[in-house]
């Protein structure tokens, strides 16, 4: 990048030198010319590029690198309840938001165990057992996983 | 449900999952051996049987454990000396 503005400097520079030969004028006004030219290049330099990146929408300027995109309530629930559909003991036709794991999904303790281990790969944190036995919903998971990633919209 | 002893076997089911995802015959198999084998005690409400099983259940992990240890031990060896015969 430096050896590029340097280059179209002593360019213009050249080019201004050029023209004040031909025109035939002192050296001391030539010097000023090229100062001048050269405020100039920079001026045209800073001018030219500065509204490049402002004009670029920010949202695609905006760069998460290994971040993923925000969680938002919405979100965890789709993917909750990806999970969940992918799971082999729950018919997707029967869960709902709201359908406790045992009481309406007919699984055991030990299905809700697989699931919450599910949750933890899908988030990537783990649950403590003793807050693990109290989700026995897909709304309570999303919830905690919403309360313990600070998501509250 | 309120028996004090149920963390501890649902502690055991998760860290038997967890081993089992590396199975040599693949985790879907070992997981439904496992549940099969947790629920043929499930009606156990003998504190010290319970006690028992467990253990039962930590041994199976140590031997989970050593199998892995060989398998890497078998692969690092085939891949560092000729095989013998």
């Amino acid at each position: 990048m430096a050896a590029r503005v340097l280059s179209r400097c002593v360019r213009t520079l050249s080019r201004g030198a050029a023209v004040f030969n031909r025109c035939d004028v002192s050296a001391a006004a030539a010097a000023a010319a090229l100062s001048l030219s050269r405020d100039r290049v920079f001026s045209h330099l800073a001018a030219g590029h500065k509204p490049q990146l402002a004009q670029t929408p920010a949202g695609t300027q905006w760069r998460r690198y290994g971040d993923l995109p925000p969680l938002t309530l919405e979100s965890i629930r789709d993917r909750v309840l990806y999970v969940l559909k992918l799971y082999d003991k729950i018919d997707p036709e029967q869960l709902q938001v709201t359908s406790h794991f045992m009481k309406d999904l007919g699984l055991d303790s030990l299905d809700q165990v697989e699931i919450i281990m599910a949750m933890e790969d899908e988030f990537g944190f783990e649950i403590p057992d003793a807050e693990a036995e109290k989700l026995m919903t897909p709304d309570e998971i999303v919830q905690y996983i919403a309360d313990k990633k600070d998501v509250y919209e | 449900m309120s028996n004090p002893l149920r963390g501890e076997v649902i502690r055991l089911y998760k860290n038997l999952l967890y081993l089992g995802r590396e199975y040599p015959k693949g985790s879907v198999y070992f997981r439904e051996r496992l549940k099969s084998a947790f629920l043929k005690n499930r009606d156990v409400t003998d504190p010290e049987k319970i006690q028992k099983l467990i253990h039962r259940g930590e041994f199976v992990i140590k031997e989970l454990e050593a199998l892995y240890f060989l398998r890497k031990y078998r692969a690092m060896k085939k891949r560092y000396y000729e095989p013998e015969h």
